[in-house]
């Protein structure tokens, strides 16, 4: 009880640092650019074509209009836009930026599996990703991932439809089914001979469709593909294809399971709203301080809470469960109980002092019991 | 003796009646087996469609190699100045689903070598772009010249096939009537191809992996 009565007098809660609930802009900020990026690099490729082919007069007047707004956006960086507009290529998947080749790690797992033979100059390309996942966790999947631009766009519609009174999309399933998906498609890779994963993983799945639907004939079966995982995301499970088939997602749970950065409740200041229970596109359970290793700290919960009860910690594992938040109902009645039976027993001591008729003052009797 | 003719015709004939039945059955039960009447346009969609003829990007690996190699990233295609490589579908089945190729009658290699270079699990080899190492290491195919075809072959002097070579005289030669021979280097880039004025084409590249 008086542990209780210092921490509510006495020293101050930890506060977040005043940035933190701001990140989640920042995401969407990046997972819109990211996405911009998979847009604007198959039209910049159509406008390096046009460039080397030296015949603005024979293109169609839609493609005039592409060649134009291409070279106002290029041309106060580069004079070469055939050789230069080369520095920036390719996906999330896999691409090259000024020099610099990065590739997704599932990409190297399946290519690994269906060629059953490391090619280390591929393996090298995914070492930054790797890095930044062992530290940040799943970031991928909340910060990069074009499919998750889409995917939590897709969860605001389900979020209306359910205001407007459709009750779907509320199946769970078991998060482990993930990994085996994952293993799954490691045994298939290994089994065909063919890097089965870049058929089924999103983020693959939308950089190449998005170049085929810009710059070549059209969309291809990965769009038939995606617009099935929205539809099972919306009319099945919330976020469904994310939480519970996704292969790289599974990779990056693991690769990032004793990440260091990761959020934590501060249950001084938590009082049980729920609010991050509810925002978090996971299903994870913050409220309850269950993190583990599929968050991706995409700091919706930061944003989102009211009582300023969620913050960054360095630590390789989550904090154990640490009960209801301090400032919820259910942690004030069980103080208030604990409170009334300890006043309880002070009663009755003090009525038992007084019937012996001593004189010892309380506070004393309470410090000696 | 010629008795014993009709009767081995006989036996092969009864034979062959045999295998008709056997694979008509072996059909039935494959229908059967089935599990609706999707799995035969599936089946149908998934295989392989062997008439088609397509190059792999120059510096690609053997056919095989290149499957499993690819990551299907679509690097390649973002790179080819000419948008030359292009993907396909489920036409050279499904293991290969989202690979690069070039449809030489629709578009050649102009052999920039850029694809090489971007290519991030080495599925199309880095190969500089100087005569030497792509008449070493380039070899997406071999021209073929269709004499009956060719108008060269049939005295009306043409040539495009050679104008539109870019390795002349080491790949392609013309001899009398600008009639096109192909010579041992050519490495199959499919411009030629690509610019014959013949429809069919008189000029075609056979892939190397075919």
């Amino acid at each position: 009880m008086k542990e209780h009565a210092s921490t509510q007098a006495g020293t101050a809660v930890h506060k977040p640092f005043f940035l933190w609930r701001h990140l989640n802009k920042l995401r969407w900020v990046v997972l819109s650019l990211v996405f911009s990026m998979l847009v604007l690099l198959p039209m910049l490729h159509l406008y390096q074509t046009y460039v080397a082919a030296h015949a603005y007069d024979l293109l169609a007047p839609s493609e005039k209009r592409l060649y134009d707004a291409m070279e106002l956006l290029t041309s106060p960086f580069v004079s070469d836009p055939e050789k230069q507009l080369d520095a920036v290529k390719g996906t999330t998947w896999s691409g090259t930026l000024f020099g610099l080749k990065l590739s997704d790690p599932l990409a190297v797992v399946g290519q690994m599996a269906a060629g059953l033979t490391i090619y280390w100059p591929f393996l090298v390309t995914a070492l930054i990703p790797i890095g930044f996942t062992v530290v940040f966790g799943r970031f991928f999947c909340g910060w990069i991932c074009p499919a998750t631009f889409l995917y939590e766009l897709n969860s605001n519609i389900a979020g209306w439809l359910h205001w407007a009174g459709f009750r779907i999309g509320g199946r769970r399933f078991d998060k482990r089914i993930k990994y085996g998906v994952l293993a799954l498609g490691v045994v298939v890779s290994a089994a065909t001979g063919s890097i089965a994963f870049a058929a089924i993983y999103p983020p693959a799945i939308i950089g190449r469709e998005i170049y085929y639907a810009v710059a070549l004939s059209g969309f291809g079966a990965g769009a038939a593909f995606f617009a099935g995982t929205l539809l099972f995301d919306l009319l099945v499970a919330r976020r469904g294809f994310c939480r519970y088939l996704c292969p790289g997602g599974a990779l990056y749970s693991l690769l990032g399971r004793y990440r260091l950065v990761r959020i934590r409740r501060i249950v001084e200041s938590c009082n049980d709203c729920a609010k991050c229970n509810v925002v978090c596109e996971f299903g994870l359970d913050p409220l309850r301080d269950g993190f583990g290793q599929e968050c991706n700290n995409c700091t919706a919960c930061i944003a989102v809470c009211p009582t300023d009860a969620m913050t960054f910690v360095l630590r390789p594992t989550d904090v154990p469960p640490q009960g209801p938040g301090h400032l919820g109902r259910q942690y004030r009645r069980a103080m208030e109980k604990a409170a009334g039976e300890a006043a309880g027993r002070e009663r009755d001591r003090g009525a038992r002092a007084a019937g012996d008729g001593e004189s010892t003052s309380r506070p004393e009797r309470e410090e000696a019991a | 003796m010629a008795r014993r003719d009709a009767d081995a015709k006989n036996e092969k004939g009864a034979r062959g009646v045999e295998r008709r039945d056997v694979l008509k059955a072996l059909a039935a039960a494959a229908a059967a087996l089935a599990v609706g009447p999707g799995a035969g346009v599936a089946e149908a969609a998934l295989a392989a469609r062997p008439s088609l003829r397509y190059l792999r990007p120059p510096g690609a690996l053997d056919e095989a190699d290149f499957v499993e190699r690819c990551i299907h990233c679509g690097q390649c295609g973002m790179v080819c100045p000419n948008r030359t490589i292009t993907y396909s579908g489920f036409e050279l089945g499904a293991r290969a689903i989202d690979t690069p190729y070039i449809i030489p009658r629709e578009k050649g290699c102009i052999l920039c070598m850029k694809c090489g270079e971007v290519c991030p699990t080495g599925a199309i080899a880095r190969i500089p772009r100087t005569l030497e190492s792509i008449l070493e290491k380039v070899k997406m195919g071999h021209a073929v010249v269709d004499e009956g075809l060719c108008l060269s072959y049939q005295g009306k002097t043409c040539g495009v096939c050679y104008r539109a070579c870019p390795l002349p005289d080491v790949a392609l030669r013309v001899g009398r009537l600008e009639q096109p021979h192909v010579l041992e280097k050519c490495v199959g880039c499919g411009l030629c191809e690509r610019s014959c004025i013949q429809m069919p084409q008189a000029i075609r590249v056979i892939p190397s992996h075919a």
